[in-house]
């Protein structure tokens, strides 16, 4: 047993690194900044409460990005539409708390099995329907379903339309204007579960097939493999993960609003498992990482001297061209690059 | 100028990353047939494809009329005088016989100039001129197949299974038209149907296994019962 | 032949239906008359965008999915050399088709420069390039913001030209005489691309290239070359496309992805690389839009939404009904 807990160990040091980091961030700018992790004055306030909030952003995309990648990277399946099961995440949570006059704790556990059933569900007919589609066809069609979603709801009266709802029934434990420190630990933990849970399927036997799909689907056809159905898993389970990223964003932002159903839900997570690394397991969180982070340093006004650009103004036309880069020169994204620099360096050495 | 139209000198092709041919060599004397022997997937379509760089080897030279032609585009090789006529015929389906045909011009007044001596190795193409080729017979389209790169001027021929799925009549006269065309330019030649092979060729290469394992003259081959037992797995 | 008989009944059907339902759901016949002319118009529109999505995808097997970009450049180019400083003095009539020749070639260009500089290095990696198309997609309408900001913009009736302020009446409701201007160019764009395919050399490489490019260029033919001039073209015409709608629908970030969704959905229904497909499926779904446009618009049902969404809807169920379209091949 100790044995092999130290080869765990040190296989995964870095990662363990970066937990250690990410457990004690909260209380580490506490101590740099002096203002406490739980809010200065009783109230939710200072830098580390603040940072909390950009992390807790950054870990939901992260949990976003890994169930792109899931489909993307591992089972070879491009998807436009990804942000049809995020929003629907978000809004079958916010309407069974608010629409059904049920208890809060009723409510939210409720939300969340319903949420993700029903996101399941969803990806499962999309998936039955048009998987057998070839590639590009299939993109298409989820863009186009999760379009006519984002329209149709956008404009939904039951929903207030454009203007969206506000999450007032949520449990006092859940609050995260309020307890900021506890919401943050919890998506950590949640996106860390979700982080093995994609390792421990993609090292399984399934995920081989899923790999091999990737690979080149007629031959794992060819094998003996109902691909279809390996595709459907992957696909559900991505919508899944993906509805429980948008609950955790409206619990966050306390607001249910159709802009949780547009494309720029897709976009991220392509771009943040294409900058990150396609197909590697800690890909989709460095791509929301950089990502992320560089959106809350760069984007807005900067003033040099009696010069000031602002970067804020510009900040999705600057993503869009760095992603453009990405794909012309890195392909792989950071994690694939890097390892492929490492491998190149180790049989040089040799 | 050395003797041989085609040059094949250890060629390595890879597709994707599987490793095809491993040193193929494959020469053509000029004005004459030869034919390329070997079972199925052994690698006769990857060197046809080769040498128009179509899938472009990795390693290794071929020399069209003593000029290296390995690296250059597909359209350029083809355009130093060579005609592809591909395995399963790929002819354009939706385009009319006479389209098939124009569009393999390279200057103006190439068909006008070889039209007749088309239409009198495949009589049948004038009556159906004006069909589309998906219409037409597997034969047919084969006879179009060979037509298409009859239309310019053409200084060797990559013939790949012409004979594939024909009656035995037309294979017949498949191979009258290919003899024919021997005197006039050079034919590289892949051929399952070893009778047809060796009546029809003057060289052969064998290739097995993504490589070239046999050449020589085809009178010399028909002996051999031993190699041929070998390698084709007929006698 | 068999096929070719149920396909001409289908879209027979199809028309039939969409103009009986709009006959039966309509109050006179001056509003039917309309609602059929601006789905003309819609239609006209829609095969500016598609034929390029179309051509391309069956050549070069890239789904173009900055083709709506295209068409957004192309209206707010126009509008800014209508408006803007620069040709102030020239007269309307002049001034207007200046600014459409500006924006096609504008678009034209941006149409080589994608293709040479971003697609051509990516063809062994097919799915790369419809990412690239889609982040590309993405740039142009963030450029766009960046250059003329989120506002929408409406052609000022003060700065009008000739065409554009005319309008007949039919059974007495007014119809603008520019939309049917629109409906006259798009109808002869058709036959002269129609043409081009039939009857030139390059347009026989196309048709054959869209088979097998593979096969062309074995017979010697440059058939990158061909891709780059397609590309070019396909954009130059989207532009084209933006540019003349935009007299009447403006300039605004929301019309590219809603025109190239209605597009997609044109080439599905067609058959992606099929040319007559395109056709006839640009003018069944710009009739679907305006006779659901106008239903939905009754007091009784009142949701504009459906209109939007009704591309989508029909996209969604071609592919489920029949994924090859309605001229296409079993791919
Ligand atoms: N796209 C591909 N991916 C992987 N392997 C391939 C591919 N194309 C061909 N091969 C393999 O390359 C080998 C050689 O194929 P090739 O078509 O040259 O054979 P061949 O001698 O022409 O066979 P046949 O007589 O059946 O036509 C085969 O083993 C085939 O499986
Ligand atoms: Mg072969």
């Amino acid at each position: 047993m100790p044995v092999s807990w130290r080869r765990t160990l040190q296989s995964n040091w870095f990662h363990v690194l970066v937990l250690l980091f990410l457990v004690m961030f909260p209380h580490l700018v506490g101590w740099i900044t002096g203002d406490s992790p739980l809010g200065v004055g009783g109230r939710p306030r200072g830098q580390s409460v603040f940072w909390q909030l950009i992390f807790i952003e950054l870990f939901i995309f992260a949990i976003l990005a890994m169930s792109y990648n899931l489909m993307f990277g591992f089972t070879g399946v491009i998807s436009f539409g990804h942000a049809l099961f995020f929003g629907m995440g978000g809004y079958i949570l916010g309407l069974v708390l608010e629409k059904t006059g049920a208890a809060s704790e009723v409510g939210l556990a409720a939300g969340v099995i319903i949420g993700i059933v029903v996101c399941g569900v969803l990806g499962l007919i999309i998936g039955v329907v048009s998987l057998r589609l070839r590639g590009v066809y299939f993109a298409i069609f989820t863009l186009a379903v999760a379009e006519m979603f984002a329209i149709y709801i956008g404009r939904w009266p039951v929903t207030n339309a454009e203007d969206g709802f506000v999450l007032s029934n949520l449990p006092a434990f859940l609050n995260p204007a309020r307890d900021r420190l506890t919401y943050y630990y919890l998506v950590l933990i949640l996106m860390i579960f979700t982080f093995l849970f994609i390792r421990r399927l993609i090292n399984s036997p399934t995920g081989s097939v899923l790999l091999a799909i990737r690979e080149n689907e007629s031959r794992a056809q060819s094998i003996g493999y109902n691909t279809l159905i390996f595709k459907l898993l992957s696909i559900t389970l991505a919508g899944m993960i993906a509805a429980g990223a948008g609950m955790l964003q409206v619990i966050l932002t306390k607001k249910v609003g159709p802009e949780i159903l547009t494309v720029s839900f897709t976009v991220d997570p392509l771009l943040m498992t294409i900058i990150g690394g396609v197909g590697t397991f800690s890909g989709p969180v460095i791509g929301a990482s950089v990502l992320h982070l560089s959106e809350r340093i760069f984007n807005r006004e900067f003033i040099i001297g009696s010069m000031s650009i602002n970067i804020g103004q510009n900040w999705s036309l600057i993503l869009g061209i760095a992603f453009i880069l990405v794909v012309m020169v890195f392909p792989q994204g950071i994690v694939g690059t890097w390892a492929k620099w490492r491998a190149g360096k180790k049989t040089t050495l040799e | 100028m050395s003797d041989n139209i085609l040059e094949v000198r250890g060629i390595h092709t890879f597709i994707g990353q599987f490793h095809i041919l491993e040193g193929v060599n494959v020469s053509v004397p000029r004005s004459s047939i030869t034919v390329l022997l070997g079972r199925n997937g052994a690698g006769k379509t990857t060197t046809l494809r080769s040498v128009l760089g179509l899938t472009p080897p990795r390693q290794g030279e071929v020399l069209f009329d003593g000029q290296a032609v390995n690296g250059k585009r597909p359209y350029t090789i083809a355009q130093m005088g060579i005609g592809y006529v591909p395995e399963h015929r790929a002819i354009f389906r939706d385009l009319s016989v006479r389209e098939n045909l124009e569009i393999a011009e390279r200057q103006k007044g190439d068909l006008e100039r070889h039209i007749d001596f088309i239409f009198e190795l495949f009589p049948d193409l004038k009556r159906l001129i004006h069909l589309s080729g998906g219409n037409l017979s597997g034969g047919q389209q084969q006879m179009l197949s060979i037509a298409r790169a009859l239309v310019p001027e053409n200084r060797l021929l990559l013939i790949d299974e012409p004979s594939e799925g024909l009656a035995p009549v037309i294979i017949e006269q498949l191979m009258e038209a290919i003899r024919k065309l021997a005197a006039q330019t050079t034919v590289l030649l892949v051929e399952q149907n070893f009778i047809m092979a060796s009546r029809l060729a003057d060289q052969y290469t064998i290739i097995d296994d993504g490589q070239a394992v046999a050449s020589g003259k085809m009178r010399d081959l028909v002996q051999d019962e031993a190699l041929v037992q070998r390698y084709l797995g007929v006698a | 032949m068999q096929q070719q008989r149920s396909t001409l009944l289908m879209i027979t059907a199809l028309f039939l239906g969409l103009l009986v339902f709009s006959f039966l759901t309509t109050d006179d016949l001056g509003s039917f008359g309309i609602t059929i002319l601006s789905g003309l118009f819609q239609g006209m529109l829609l095969f500016l965008v598609a034929s390029g999505l179309s051509i391309i995808f069956g050549l070069m097997d890239i789904l173009n999915f900055a083709q709506g970009g295209f068409f957004m450049v192309g209206a707010y180019i126009t509008f800014a050399v209508f408006h803007g400083e620069t040709f102030a003095q020239l007269d309307p009539n002049l001034r207007f088709p200046l600014a459409i020749l500006i924006a096609t070639a504008a678009g034209g260009i941006l149409g080589i420069i994608l293709e040479r500089g971003l697609l051509r290095p990516l063809y062994a990696r097919p799915i790369f390039q419809l990412v690239l198309t889609f982040g590309v997609a993405i740039v142009i309408g963030e450029a766009i913001k960046a250059i003329w900001g989120t506002v929408a913009y409406s052609w000022s009736p003060l700065t009008s030209f000739g065409i554009h302020q005319a309008s007949f009446s039919l059974f007495d409701q007014q119809f603008g005489l520019y939309r049917l201007f629109v409906i006259g160019v798009g109808l002869l764009l058709i036959v002269l691309i129609a043409l081009l395919l039939q009857r030139t050399r390059i347009g026989i490489i196309i048709r054959a290239g869209v088979e097998d490019s593979e096969m062309v260029e074995a017979l010697g033919i440059n058939v990158r070359a061909v891709f780059t001039q397609v590309f070019m073209l396909g954009c130059a015409v989207a532009t084209f496309g933006g540019a003349i709608a935009a007299p009447f629908l403006g300039a605004s970030l929301g019309m590219g992805n809603a025109f190239l969704l209605a597009a997609i959905s044109v080439v599905v229904l067609g058959g992606l690389g099929s040319y007559a497909g395109t056709a006839v499926g640009s003018l069944l779904v710009g009739l679907a839009i305006a006779v659901v446009a106008k239903f939905a618009s009754r007091p009784e049902i009142n949701q504009t939404v459906w209109s939007s969404i009704t591309p989508m809807i029909l996209l969604v169920l071609v592919l489920l009904a029949r994924p090859s379209g309605l001229f296409g091949k079993e791919r």
